[in-house]
């Protein structure tokens, strides 16, 4: 028998929702029935979250009560190490966020763990544990094996697995936090990009417009293109620069790298290196340009060359109809 | 080190550097043995001739310099690098001919080089039976009427007559003639396009108010050389996608529009919203359309009075509000009450608005949302004291706010040349307020791409006094 070991994430006193994705890939590394799924939550009001985290493929959850209600590098480091040392599981998944690289690497160093960062597959081969993750900056796809090693920390890439559905009655339990001396201190929530607009790096289907739109008047067609579409309105940078889009909605080196898209359409963006550095790992890039040496082609796997006016108005009236 | 004070002491400077992007920015400055060592720096290890042949920023120059290569990866990379220039194309799709071995690869980037001349173009049109390059050509914008017209002729009975037809009823260097013919004998699609054409003849347009098709009669409804008549008659069609480019049609009459004011579909009344000839009336019915789309179009129209901006700028939807504090002509006293909105997205509406008072900003500049500091940091009125305080901002988007600004003086933006971001003083070089004492020390930038942009600046600077 196995334990496949969870760290849930919070924030704000809500859970993510990568820690059900998470929980999705444990069960999947469950080789016999005896296998178990145990979820750790840490924080000052950990057993608040227990009934949101009982759901299908749970087996057991640990709260472990923290000083610290918000994360905490060295309590989580502490935390999860001291779980590990407890409940000897085979692979420790954490997600792959800001949270997790603030500590996940020391965590494994200092033990000697097997240690993957931001995998998106990962299964048995055979007895071998085997973690995808990407390469020369996505380029090629890496499998990691971990041979000689009984425990393996991983961070699984957000928006990949998909969560499970159905709720479940796993056992709780508390875990006692060792003594930690925590070097920093939360001093106040800011939230990135501005206040309550949508998070853009964890949303599947964004259109995203570029200088190609000429005037602020014509952004809002494309709001409600988008808006029909299901889409998620984005920008490069000179869009937010003059102010005619959120600066949370800007793709690229100046804004955000939009992580759990599978749909990109790029209306009237050039393809500048720096916006590309924001979503050219996109599985599906559909561009839309006047020009036809414009640079978004070289990594879009649908070009149109056309009018972004003409494109908005065919889709708008298909959409329509 | 000091501010080079000619062409060659740049070139050196360049040279000593030993970095291959300055060398790249200086190249059309240089002469005689300074050209040849700075080619020595650019192109002796393969790994930066490739990438120079690749990168979107080398100078034509140095592009045509690499054509005498015959390294097939270079070659590859310059024909579809856009910048390189029309003679070197046209030395590599001969180069490439001779040595008989052009491949149908090359010869695709070639006919859709927007460099490639007239001659190869039309080479390429008379001679070239593979299907990926005629195609590529036919949507080249460098090809002219002539060249479509021998393309539309020799694939007549082809398998890719269709995309043929597609691609160049769309070209803007197609003729009435060639254009006629495509309507004769083009699908719906191709007919569609021939209408929007700018230069579809008049008898055409006549010819296809005949026609029934949707895309047909949305493309005609769209026309600005109808008649009153037949702009009604479409007024009235069943396709909401033709009643709604009537709506945008600036020839629509205001009895038109009337009609149109009370369309079933949110899409035209949204359409009429931000029309510049709006009557009384309309503007009435549209003031308290239940779709909210309508309402923001109306509050961004700069054609509407105070007293319908006044109703609009409290409207429970803050993206209305929005538009109000975006609307060119927006009263300075809505601008104060929109200024203490609760939805940051407004207040950053009147903190980018170019009506904004400086005492407004000074408020704004309080403020904790990112958007709105960029906006204060972007607006011309904002005092040159807050800017100076705004380029020590901890956001990047508000430093970038001063750069953009174009009343920041020199004293304001000194300090931004040691911003963090390398794009910030790369933006810098080009600022007409800096002097070139100040920018210099950017040619000795961390960043290749700083250091490229700077020696550039420089070099143009010496070109212009040759």
């Amino acid at each position: 028998m196995s334990t496949i070991l969870v760290i849930a994430e919070h924030r704000r006193n809500e859970l993510r929702p990568v820690t059900f994705e998470l929980i999705s890939a444990a069960q999947g590394l469950k080789k016999s029935a005896d296998d178990k799924v145990l979820v750790a939550v840490i924080g000052s009001q950990a057993e608040t979250f227990t009934t949101a985290l009982s759901v299908s493929g749970v087996d057991e959850i640990l709260t472990i009560a923290a000083p610290v209600s918000e994360f905490d590098p060295d309590v989580y480091e502490a935390a999860v190490s001291a779980l590990i040392e407890a409940k000897n599981p085979s692979v420790a998944l954490l997600p792959h966020s800001v949270d997790s690289l603030g500590y996940a690497a020391t965590l494994a160093s200092k033990a000697g763990y097997g240690f993957a960062t931001d995998v998106f597959i990962v299964e048995y081969q055979g007895s071998d544990l085997v973690a995808t993750r990407g390469g020369y900056n996505q380029k090629v796809n890496v499998e990691v094996d971990f041979p000689g090693k009984s425990v393996v920390v991983m961070t699984i890439r957000a928006s990949v697995f998909k969560p499970l559905e159905g709720s479940g009655s796993p056992t709780v339990s508390n875990f006692d936090l060792p003594a930690v001396q925590s070097r920093s201190q939360n001093k106040d929530f800011v939230e990135q990009g501005g206040g309550n607009d949508i998070d853009i790096t964890t949303v599947d289907f964004i259109m995203s417009i570029g200088r190609g739109i000429g005037e602020e008047t014509n952004v809002e067609q494309f709001r409600e293109l988008a808006e029909t579409a299901g889409a998620t309105l984005c920008c490069s940078r000179p869009i937010a620069d003059a102010g005619w889009l959120p600066k949370s909605r800007q793709v690229g080196q100046s804004g955000k790298v939009v992580g759990s898209c599978k749909l990109y359409v790029a209306l009237g963006i050039s393809g500048s290196i720096q916006h590309m550095a924001g979503m050219k790992h996109v599985p599906t890039i559909v561009a839309v340009n006047t020009d036809p040496s414009a640079s978004i082609f070289t990594i879009a796997k649908y070009g149109i060359v056309a009018d972004i006016f003409d494109f908005e108005e065919e889709l708008n009236s298909q959409l329509a109809a | 080190m000091r501010l080079a004070n000619s062409a060659t002491a740049l070139v050196n400077l360049a040279l000593k550097a030993r970095d291959p992007y300055s060398a790249t920015a200086v190249y059309s400055i240089a002469e005689g043995k300074q050209k040849h060592q700075l080619k020595e720096l650019m192109f002796g290890k393969r790994r930066d001739a490739l990438a120079l042949a690749r990168w979107e920023h080398t100078p034509a120059s140095v592009l045509e310099a690499l054509c005498s290569t015959s390294d097939d990866a270079i070659v590859v990379r310059l024909d579809k690098n856009q910048n390189t220039p029309t003679l070197a194309i046209s030395k590599l799709y001969v180069a490439e001919n001779q040595r008989s071995k052009c491949s149908t690869s090359l010869t695709v980037l070639v006919a859709q080089h927007r460099h490639a001349s007239p001659s190869i173009l039309k080479n390429i049109a008379q001679f070239e039976s593979e299907e990926a390059s005629v195609l590529a050509l036919s949507k080249n914008l460098a090809a002219n009427s002539e060249v479509l017209s021998i393309l539309l002729g020799r694939f007549e009975s082809s398998s890719i007559l269709a995309a043929l037809q597609k691609n160049i009823s769309e070209h803007p260097s197609t003729s009435s003639q060639l254009l006629e013919q495509l309507y004769e004998k083009g699908d719906v699609y191709v007919k569609a396009a021939v209408i929007g054409h700018a230069n579809c003849p008049l008898q055409l347009i006549d010819k296809a108010l005949l026609e029934e098709n949707v895309l047909i009669q949305r493309q005609l409804a769209s026309d600005k050389r109808l008649s009153h008549e037949v702009i009604s008659r479409l007024s009235l069609h069943q396709d909401k996608s033709v009643r709604c480019a009537v709506a945008s049609n600036v020839i629509a009459s205001r009895r038109v529009i009337k009609a149109l004011v009370s369309d079933d579909s949110d899409m035209v009344r949204r359409a009429i919203a931000s029309r510049l000839d709006l009557t009384a009336h309309v503007i009435s019915r549209l003031m308290n359309d239940q779709d909210v789309w309508v309402r923001q179009k109306l509050a961004r129209n700069p054609t509407v009075s105070f007293g319908v901006l006044d109703k609009l700028s409290k409207d429970l939807q803050a993206d209305v509000r929005r538009g109000v504090a975006r609307n060119s002509r927006c009263p300075i006293k809505l601008l104060h009450l929109l200024a203490k909105d609760e939805d940051y997205w407004v207040r950053a509406a009147v903190a980018y608005q170019h009506r904004t008072p400086k005492q407004l900003l000074e408020e704004l500049a309080g403020d904790t949302a990112v958007d709105v500091l960029s906006g204060v940091a972007n607006n011309p009125n904002t005092p040159q004291r807050l800017l100076k305080k705004l380029t020590f901002s901890v956001e990047a988007d508000v430093r970038r706010g001063v750069i953009l600004n174009p009343s920041a003086t020199r004293f304001t933006l000194l300090p931004l040349l040691e911003d963090d971001y390398y794009l910030h003083r790369l933006m810098l070089v080009g600022n007409s307020k800096l002097k070139d004492k100040d920018k210099w020390h950017l040619c000795f930038d961390p960043d290749y791409q700083v250091r490229f942009t700077a020696f550039k600046y420089f070099a143009v600077h010496f070109i212009k006094s040759i």
